[in-house]
């Protein structure tokens, strides 16, 4: 694993390592499998497209998920305070989606973090905040 | 659904479950996460990070009603389904539903081996019109707590109902 950021040398303005990723098929079927979401449209085309979308579309809480990892990659394991998302777009299969996590704020040994994923185009998929109490 | 329907829901008691942390569920979880971190995988490393058991990814306990929810363990006056019902409310007249939002409080780590019980909270349920559009909004907390009654985590789920 790669270091985690600690309070000692953390500064506003930081950015996590992205984590970046081409998104599959097998990832939304992996997904399901071990969400127990079944919803058809993260897995079954047919069903995806007789409601009118282009195909399946990523579980929003896979998207959560990978920002998540790269999140915890950067603070550490059980740091985690709160963790908070919108939704702000599907995500397909064919896209790259990258993490973006920047230090918002320090105080009283909280940092707050904004979190976003956005695809190679730049539209973001989820956008939303964290906060996790570092060590020195 | 009317607004006197609505209302009656807000704060009350929507759902329980009591589940089994496991391994092979949280180990799973994190590669679907695309989550490689050892500690998912191999206990000698979550104890040598200091935890009780391996812990779990930020986002499962999201999914954690979904896993080792045993028949056994469910409380006597147990009701999984009253979220069931708002949503089979709303429904009722087609329409889709979106995942709005989503947030975690996280109180305590949680660890494999563990036996939690979630209660869920409807919190809030509110419509708003627009362009002949009706979007209901519904929001219930869960909050999951160990056996002996400390509250470990609490995940909030807005969900938007258009039609």
């Amino acid at each position: 694993m790669s270091e985690t950021v600690n309070l000692a040398t953390v500064k506003v303005g930081d950015e996590a390592p992205v984590l970046t990723h081409t998104l599959t098929r097998t990832d939304l079927v992996r997904y399901a499998g071990a969400s127990g979401d079944y919803n058809p449209m993260h897995h079954d085309e047919p069903k995806a497209i007789a409601a009118k979308q282009p195909s399946v579309f990523g579980h929003g809480m896979l998207s959560m998920g990978i920002v998540g990892t790269a999140l915890t990659h950067f603070v550490g394991v059980g740091t985690l305070q709160t963790f908070s998302v919108r939704f702000a777009r599907q995500t397909w299969p064919g896209e790259t989606l990258s993490t973006k996590i920047v230090v918002t704020a320090i105080e009283d040994g909280v940092v707050t973090f904004d979190v976003r994923l956005h695809n190679d185009a730049g539209e973001e998929k989820v956008l939303g905040q964290a906060t996790a109490r570092l060590g020195a | 659904m009317d607004e006197a329907t609505r209302t009656a829901f807000i704060g009350t008691e929507i759902g329980r479950t009591t589940v089994v942390v496991e391994r092979s569920a949280v180990s799973f979880f994190a590669q679907a996460v695309l989550d490689d971190d050892p500690i998912y995988n191999d206990g000698t490393v979550a104890t040598a990070q200091g935890f009780a058991g391996i812990p779990v990814p930020p986002t499962f306990p999201f999914v954690m009603q979904n896993w080792g929810a045993y028949r056994e363990l469910q409380p006597a006056d147990g009701n999984g389904t009253g979220l069931a019902q708002v949503l089979g409310a709303l429904m009722a007249n087609g329409g889709l539903i979106l995942h709005g939002e989503q947030a975690f409080a996280y109180h305590q780590p949680i660890v494999t081996g563990q036996t939690l019980t979630g209660v869920t909270v409807l919190r809030d349920i509110y419509v708003k019109e627009s362009k002949g559009t009706t979007m209901t909004f519904v929001v219930s907390e869960t909050t999951w707590s160990d056996e002996a009654g400390t509250p470990m985590a609490t995940a909030t789920f807005n969900i938007i109902h258009r039609i």
